[in-house]
């Protein structure tokens, strides 16, 4: 164990290249955790409105990029 | 709730005829990339099939097929095998070019049509919110990125400024 900043970043970038480098088989096994985890955390739901499915904001794919400043 | 049913799912319906073409994009296709991080949907993006002179292009095929294999709607997203699968069409010059430059990678036995890395960096740029920065953050760091072919994509989708403006943001020490 260190306080040495560095050496946890470091250690950080480590262990993300070496989730990175995983067969693509496990990673997307990983997902299926991940989002079975979020749905088990997350908190109950008061409204009725769609029962099962807890959404992200749909991303705002572009259709034209020179009027859309960023 | 099993991502790799998704891809199987989608292989089978275009090679049902019910779409020409699909390639996975959103935190899904970066997976493929880079580490996975945690998501709850799934992003398809589909070309259809079109005759010349038909009429626009409807997703209810889509809809219909999946709903006879015991998918439901959920408000945008069809659910397989436990996901929710939003299906989008190519909505510009970028997408078109990501699904026409899209690779295979193999999951198991299974083939998957995923947007390259350069093309999902680009997009992130282009959509541009923060966790859209901080994908691209991931690439870039990650190393994965073919850097000539990035600042390609990123010349001919007009995205210079958005660039420097990002490489200003985050790749300098001054602001």
């Amino acid at each position: 164990m260190t306080f040495d900043l560095q050496q946890i970043l470091a250690s950080k970038r480590a262990f993300r290249h070496a989730l990175a480098a995983r067969d693509i088989v496990e990673k997307l096994a990983l997902l299926d955790e991940l989002r079975a985890r979020t749905l088990t955390l997350r908190p109950a739901q008061k409204s009725g409105r769609d029962s099962q499915t807890l959404r992200e904001e749909p991303t705002p794919y572009r259709v034209d990029t020179k009027s859309n400043p960023s | 709730m099993n991502i790799a049913q998704v891809i199987t799912t989608i292989n089978q319906m275009q090679a049902d005829g019910v779409i020409e073409g699909y390639a996975i994009g959103g935190v899904v296709g970066a997976t493929f990339h880079l580490e996975p991080v945690s998501t709850l949907d799934v992003d398809i993006f589909v070309a259809f099939r079109h005759e010349p002179g038909s009429l626009p292009v409807s997703p209810q095929p889509i809809f219909t097929y999946l709903a006879a294999r015991a998918c439901h709607m959920e408000g945008e997203y069809v659910m397989i095998a436990g996901w929710p699968v939003q299906f989008l069409q190519l909505t510009g010059p970028l997408v078109e070019e990501a699904l026409a430059d899209a690779i295979t990678v193999p999951v198991g036995e299974t083939p998957a049509r995923v947007f390259t890395a350069e093309h999902l960096a680009a997009i992130a740029l282009q959509v541009g919110r923060a966790k859209d920065k901080a994908r691209l953050l991931q690439f870039i760091e990650s190393g994965v990125l073919d850097s000539d072919r990035f600042q390609a994509i990123v010349a001919r989708h007009h995205l210079v400024e958005a660039w420097q403006r990002f490489a200003r943001q985050f790749l300098n020490d001054t602001p």
